[in-house]
């Protein structure tokens, strides 16, 4: 094992195929005899269908079949995370005639061609039942209720001190308390790549090339719901165009169109629509947080209290784990609660996006401990790091590895925080307030069982192969890069192959928990393949160390050498004719888990301007630490930060779907009117790695990285707004219309100053 | 107060260009409705325009067409509705440009015609006739990439790679346009193409790179 290659920045390996255009994403695929599905969504939220008229599209020229409930596909229903995979939803469609949102599938159209298919679908009538759908906050808490469990704990969990008897004394016993509630709306995903599924039968085995983030849980899950043996199924996903979380789980278009290709002795590519993306693969719930903090007046935080209330649908329970997973551990507090409800309403699934739990809970707590600062004049970064927590809370144990205050004290040099004026309102420049904030950064660092094969062949190159996945993430690199430091090879000799269910097991890519499962699991892989390989020329009487002690010969920078022999290994399992020496290993966490507490964390900085007379919000700069373990490939480490930061300042101040209430419809189901960051929304971004490697986390000391730099931005520029104006914006996004009016006469200094 | 030196980007700029967006979805709503209806009409321009009335095959309502891409001369009978983009990917098997909304909303399509970037979702392809089409598979020389592509290697200008196709000929025609003056006029003239990986900055640094590369070689 060396370090020539790790944490170095590298190109991306895969990099020339993507700006050729000859990376193969799932819709690419073409073969004979394909056929186009095009899906059929309801335009109601809530009832049951009476009739459909399919006779037109059942006339129209090229087109194979329509399936709807009254002409269905068998369907069995989906899996869920209790049983290795991961249903969007769990009911399969077309089964029965309900409807539970709008936007749901009612039908698929197969035809000849994509043209003759979304045609005839326009030709489908549909008549309804209709009932009023729930899809408000008022409607919906008459059926709110608390959820069995979240993430495995308690959904109110309570960490309180002796003689303390409720959380609500302990706020009631702090001199300074702070008190306020944050509302988002619901969020979408949406990859660039719209979900795609192309399904090929060869008599009972079917190869799908699907859009996922996890190719082995989607295996099961496929096989489960069109009622086959998963052995008969091959899911295919070597590139994915942006998954974020909403390719997490299977979305029951995939099998209906793999049924239908069953049915119809053809192969069948259903690609959904950019509104289809809305309804049919899940969103980031909509949420309530009410944040209480109790506090010393030099700071130190006696209580925190955390409620969320978050969306759900009608058909899978769904949490978005906003407190559990920050409030429940960020700050050092005597007393801490944290609890959860969820309410239902007439949506598609809600599913895990972005930092789930995090991102919305930091957005929460972060702004909260602002407003806290604000109210004690105490500097942000210093009431941080005066309720800096050394042990998990409740749990009393260490993080494996934290490095908190050294990311604040960075950033804080890096970024110019002491030029920041705590009083709001007070710098100008022209027409524009200028305003600096920050929050803390936050993830979980995860690690599943996961197998690598490493193959040693006679060319001298050597494949490292995996069912995981690159979501652009940059897996495919990181691969190779862990692959030729454990092999003493250069990069350029790795083969790495991912994407495919038919390789060694790996989890799927969401939680950040991809390089930190595979690369123990390459490491392993490789020494085994190393020891074998020895094994091998010691044995073979035409190999140059036949007859030689295992001790006396050693694997060394992809030469074998022993008894003043040296010789490559690829030239030596030609010499005794073999193609290549192979082996799989597995890894998998293991005490560890019991002794520590393990999580990523940072801090993020920005600076913006807000125009006195629009209420815009420009940013200027920002500047993100990240304390995330050993840092793979600096340059794809970077822009994997950059990249969680464009979709927080999305979060902050463009994006949220406008569900309209009475119709349960997504009025803004487009790329024109569901705003995300262009180029010219994002400014300057300057990242810096605190890379202390985890080791106690994982051999390679590396924890992941796809999810926490979204977690602190949506906080940072709402502070900054504040900052700037003087205006406390607690409903994202932060729209101009929500500062307006600012700055005639001199209102933002005078509210500055109430 | 210490200011940066690069000045905040034009807010006039931005609202013109969710404006822009949102009249090309106008647009584009009406053709998916009216293509079939209006198919005789689109007929009939195109021959005005080529001189040569399309062949049409009575039975299938198809029509046959020839397109120039990437230097290949094309003939291919098709449906009138199939815009430039479905020619490209489901006819051509050119599948390097991407279908991220099927409205101009996104650029991920973004192809040249003489030179000019179009969005080829909202191109017919019988509309295309007579232009020298050229699709990201038609930039590199040979194995030597296109110093836009290169520079998008160099400067991780991609993650999932999806919206790059797009994004890589917005780059080269934005770079022939001469809007790189300056990190936010290139940030402005590279804002019709979304990417939801958040790739921007590395994008501007790839743009600065290779507009730096060819203004070489050109003197």
């Amino acid at each position: 094992m060396t370090t020539k290659n790790i944490g170095k920045p590298q190109d991306r390996v895969d990099g020339k195929l993507k700006v050729t255009g000859r990376a193969m994403y799932p819709g690419d695929r073409r073969m004979e005899n394909l056929a186009y599905g095009y899906l059929l969504t309801s335009t109601v939220a809530k009832g049951s269908i009476r009739a459909m008229d399919t006779s037109g599209a059942e006339r129209t020229r090229g087109v194979l079949a329509v399936y709807t409930p009254f002409n269905p596909l068998k369907l069995y229903r989906g899996l869920d995370s209790s049983e290795g995979a991961n249903s969007g939803e769990i009911q399969p469609p077309l089964q029965d005639a309900r409807i539970l949102n709008y936007g749901q599938i009612i039908g698929l159209v197969v035809a000849e061609s994509f043209e003759q298919a979304r045609d005839a679908a326009a030709l489908v009538t549909t008549q309804y039942d209709e009932d009023n759908p729930v899809a408000s906050w008022e409607t919906g808490m008459e059926n709110a209720f608390t959820p069995e469990a979240v993430g495995g704990e308690s959904a109110t969990i309570k960490i309180l001190s002796e003689g303390v008897s409720s959380i609500d004394d302990a706020i009631k016993d702090s001199p300074v308390v702070l008190d306020a509630t944050y509302r988002e709306p619901i969020y979408h995903h949406n990859p660039m790549e719209p979900h795609a599924t192309t399904a090929v039968w060869q008599g009972d085995r079917l190869t799908i090339y699907d859009a996922t983030q996890g190719v082995v849980a989607q295996r099961l899950d496929l096989a489960a719901v069109l009622g086959i043996d998963e052995d008969m199924v091959r899911v295919l996903c070597p590139f994915v165009g942006g998954g974020f979380g909403c390719k997490g789980s299977m979305w029951m278009f995939s099998p209906l169109t793999a049924a239908a290709a069953r049915a119809l002795g053809r192969s069948v590519k259903t690609i959904l629509t950019r509104e289809q993306m809305f309804t049919l693969v899940g969103h980031r719930p909509a949420l309530i947080q009410r944040l209480t903090l109790g506090a010393k007046p030099d700071g130190t935080l006696q209580a925190v209290k955390h409620d969320v209330r978050s969306t759900v649908s009608f058909s899978k329970v769904f949490v978005e784990a906003a407190a559990h997973r920050t409030s429940r551990l960020l700050y050092k507090s005597t007393n801490i609660q944290v609890s959860q409800t969820l309410v239902p309403w007439n949506v598609g699934g809600p599913t895990f996006m972005r930092a789930p739990g995090c991102a919305p809970g930091m957005f929460a707590l972060e702004c909260a401990m602002d407003e806290l600062a604000a109210k004690l004049r105490i500097d942000p970064i210093e009431l941080r790091i005066k309720n800096n927590a050394e042990v998990f809370p409740g749990k009393n144990v260490p993080w494996s590895s934290k490095n908190l205050v050294e990311c604040y004290q960075l950033g804080a040099q890096k970024f110019g925080w002491s030029k920041r004026n705590p009083e709001p309102g007070a710098i100008r420049d022209g027409d524009w307030l200028v305003g600096m904030g920050m929050a803390s950064a936050l993830y979980p660092a995860h690690r599943s069982q996961a197998s690598v094969k490493v193959r040693l062949q006679a060319d001298g190159t050597a494949e490292v192969s995996s069912a995981t996945q690159d979501l652009g993430t940059g897996t495919w690199t990181v691969l190779a890069i862990v692959g030729a430091d454990s092999l003493e090879l250069p990069i350029e000799k790795i083969r790495p192959e991912l994407g495919d269910s038919a390789l060694p097991h790996a989890p799927t890519s969401g939680g950040s928990t991809s390089v930190a499962s595979v690369t123990p699991a390459i490491q392993r892989a490789a020494e085994s393949a190393k020891r074998k390989l020895i094994q091998f020329v010691l044995r073979d009487k035409r190999s140059p160390f036949f007859g030689m002690r295992a001790e006396d010969v050693v694997y060394r920078d992809g030469k074998i050498e022993g008894g003043g022999k040296s010789a490559d290994f690829g030239s030596v399992l030609t010499a005794i004719g073999r193609g290549a020496v192979e082996a799989v290993e597995m890894a998998e966490p293991g005490e560890e888990e019991q002794k520590y507490a393990f999580h990523s964390f940072g801090a993020q900085f920005c600076e913006l301007r807000v125009n006195r007379w629009t209420g815009e919000v420009r940013l200027q700069r920002i500047t993100s630490v990240m304390d995330i373990g050993t840092v793979v490939n600096l340059k794809a480490a970077r822009s994997q930060i950059i990249g969680g930061i464009v979709f927080g300042i999305g979060m902050a101040l463009l994006e949220g779907s406008v569900l309209e209430e009475k119709t349960g419809r997504y009025g803004n189901a487009n790329f024109a009117d569901y705003l995300v960051a262009t180029n010219a929304d994002v400014p300057y971004v300057d990242v810096y790695f605190i890379d202390k490697p985890d080791t106690i986390f994982n051999p390679l000391g590396a924890r992941g990285i796809g999810e926490i730099g979204i977690t602190g931005m949506p906080a940072a520029i709402a502070n900054a707004v504040y900052n700037a104006t003087g205006n406390r914006v607690r409903d994202f996004p932060i729209l101009p219309e929500k500062l307006l009016p600012l700055g005639l006469n001199q209102p933002a200094i005078s509210m500055a100053l109430r | 107060m210490q200011l940066p030196a690069d000045p905040p980007p034009d807010h006039e700029d931005g609202s013109s260009r969710r404006e822009f967006i949102r009249r090309l979805a106008a647009i584009s709503a009406g053709l998916t409705v009216a293509a079939p209806l209006g198919r005789a009409g689109t007929v009939t321009e195109k021959s005005n325009l080529q001189g040569e009335p399309p062949k049409t095959d009575g039975a299938e309502g198809l029509i046959e067409i020839i397109l120039k891409v990437n230097g290949n001369t094309e003939r291919l009978v098709v449906d009138p509705r199939v815009t430039l983009l479905d020619a490209l990917r489901d006819r051509l098997d050119l599948m390097g440009t991407k279908k991220g909304c099927d409205r101009g909303t996104c650029g991920a399509c973004t192809v040249h015609l003489d030179g000019r970037r179009v969005l080829s979702c909202l191109t017919l392809a019988v509309m295309a006739q007579g232009k020298k089409i050229t699709t990201i598979e038609g930039l590199a020389t040979g194995d030597e990439l296109h110093p836009v592509q290169a520079a998008f290697i160099k400067c991780d200008g991609f993650q999932c790679g999806y919206c790059t196709p797009g994004q890589i000929m917005s780059a080269v025609a934005c770079i022939s346009e001469g809007h790189t003056g300056s990190d936010s006029e290139i940030r402005e003239y590279m804002s019709g193409n979304l990417c939801r990986c958040g790739a921007y900055p590395n994008i501007v640094e790839a743009v600065k790179m290779a507009a730096a590369k060819m203004k070489g070689e050109v003197n």
